[in-house]
């Protein structure tokens, strides 16, 4: 293992320390594992929480700032916060109009965020309501939508929940709006090389010099197929084309696309990916909206890249257009 | 005769306790032979934070099945451990802002319990798991107002349940990747909960 840290059982904490020290304007750590807004919640605003595990700035925690999220529970690398913090995290953001969990659909995640807002109902009288983040198209069939992973989809989730919670929105219209949002996003992942999860010490999988896997999860989970590395033209075609069989764009329609780094993918090869996404969504006449190129949503050292397509309507055109500031990504 | 109070619940927690870390390395053997062998532990570390909390328990019964399901979790974060949780939390939404709950009552928490981890865990009935159990317990106690008899009831129900699903391959969790091997084989969770009630009923 090569990686810049002092002792794998204090890799999360001293990240937590240093994003904090970095950015207090934005961040406050009321508790070890919650990072909420320097500003604690706003009175009568509907509190927006995420959580899970660590090692994919700027997901979750990293987008906890205004018109985005309000406080976010962080776990160990690529694991899951306890339910406590979970609950802890959605006290530190309930505002007096109640909390959304946004989060991926990952099983340990889910049961415990369940848990969390069961916990704060009964003790606190706080209502909660659940959106689940399953945008990654290579996760499962559509068929099983429902079973699908949370990925880079998660995104444009939080920009457009948290744009329409800012305007102080009740909570089940923040609801609707989140879960329009993550029902708008499809998202594609692949992989050149991994990652290694500091305590485990060694790579999550392992792949030869000449290879890539289409359609890889953030934590290395396995793909459609893996084969020699193609040119960055033909992987892209086949992202959109997997990402449009499952959510058809036609002319006229307008949608956001996000190219993101899952690490140590370089933004000079995303954007060699953009230039082709961008051509062949104006064939088929779509009108690409604040296109985002970047690392949004990472996997630590991982190299490879994932695209994901955010149709919108005009309600989520103007939330994703709103003003939004965080430590990575400020918009307006 | 009194209810379900928080007394009770601080009564029975050093029971199951003691009850959890005697079965510990029956449980681990058990459960190794299905997979990773860490349920004894799971069980033991569990129940032992619940009795270290029953002192401080508040009387609201919810209250304390919530401080009960907090306390679980919080050392076992296994799915074992959140489903444990996921139970005494049912029984505390049933029970909150009452400091007594009839003991006519009981098998409407032993039914919401299996109802609640039956949700979170995705499993069904004939699964061959502790579901199984819960909903044999429900049934049998239906109707009774006496602990001691509801205690008898559910001891036999749920030794009657363990040997009949014994012969059957489990359908859930890790085990069910040993289905074959399963068969013959009494399940570690479903074992688990008969050496907890023997806790319980034992004087």
């Amino acid at each position: 293992m090569k990686k810049i840290l002092n002792d794998p059982a204090s890799y999360v904490d001293e990240m937590l320390d240093g994003l904090v020290a970095a950015h207090p304007e934005v961040y406050a750590r009321p508790m070890p594992r919650v990072i909420a807004r320097a500003g604690g919640a706003t009175p009568g605003k509907v509190g927006i929480v995420t959580g899970g595990g660590s090692g994919h700035l700027p997901v979750f925690t990293g987008y906890v700032g205004k018109g985005l999220l309000d406080a976010s529970a962080i776990g160990n690398v690529f694991a899951s916060p306890s339910a406590e913090q979970m609950a802890d995290s959605m006290r530190l953001a309930h505002g007096g109009a109640g909390v959304l969990r946004l989060y991926g659909n990952y099983g340990g995640d889910v049961m415990n965020f369940d848990m969390a807002g069961e916990t704060v109902e009964l003790e606190d009288d706080i209502r909660s309501t659940t959106v689940l983040l399953a945008d990654d198209v290579a996760s499962a069939p559509p068929a099983e939508a429902a079973k699908r992973r949370g990925v880079a989809g998660m995104v444009y989730a939080f920009k457009i929940a948290g744009a329409r919670a800012e305007e102080m929105a009740d909570l089940d219209a923040v609801t609707a709006t989140a879960q329009k949002a993550a029902d708008a996003c499809r998202s594609i992942g692949m992989a050149l090389t991994p990652c290694t999860v500091p305590q485990a010490g060694k790579p999550t999988f392992e792949i030869g010099e000449d290879e890539m896997e289409m359609g890889m999860g953030i934590h290395g989970e396995p793909g459609i197929w893996r084969d020699k590395l193609r040119p960055a033209d033909a992987i892209t075609d086949e992202m959109l084309d997997r990402l449009l069989a499952d959510m058809p764009l036609k002319k006229g329609d307008r949608a956001s696309i996000l190219v993101n780094s899952l690490g140590a993918t370089p933004p000079e090869e995303l954007y060699i990916m953009y230039r082709r996404a961008r051509a062949r969504l104006a064939d088929l006449g779509v009108e690409i909206v604040m296109p985002l190129v970047g690392r949004y949503a990472t996997s630590m050292e991982m190299t490879g890249a994932t695209v994901t397509l955010c149709k919108l309507d005009s309600e989520l055109e103007r939330l994703l257009k709103a003003p939004c500031h965080c430590a990575f990504w400020t918009v307006g | 005769m009194t209810g379900i109070t928080t007394a009770s619940l601080q009564a029975a927690a050093p029971r199951l306790a003691a009850a959890a870390k005697a079965a510990e390395g029956e449980l681990n053997t058990l459960d190794g032979q299905l997979g990773d062998g860490d349920l004894g532990i799971t069980v033991a570390t569990g129940w032992q934070e619940v009795a270290g909390e029953a002192a401080t328990m508040p009387d609201d019964v919810g209250m304390a099945f919530l401080a009960a399901a907090k306390a679980f979790q919080r050392v076992s974060s296994s799915s074992y451990g959140t489903l444990t949780a996921t139970a005494l939390m049912a029984a505390a939404k049933r029970t909150k802002g009452r400091t007594e709950v009839p003991w006519s009552e009981a098998p409407g928490l032993v039914a919401a319990a299996r109802d609640a981890m039956m949700e979170r865990g995705k499993g069904a009935l004939g699964d061959k798991s502790v579901l199984d159990i819960l909903d044999a317990v429900a049934k049998a106690i239906e109707g009774m107002d006496e602990p001691a008899a509801m205690l008898a009831a559910a001891t036999a129900a749920t030794d009657a349940t363990l040997a009949g699903f014994r012969d059957r391959p489990n359908r859930l969790g890790r085990a069910r990747m040993f289905a074959e091997k399963s068969v013959g084989m009494d399940d570690p969770g479903m074992r688990a909960f008969q050496r907890l009630l023997a806790g319980l009923a034992a004087t």
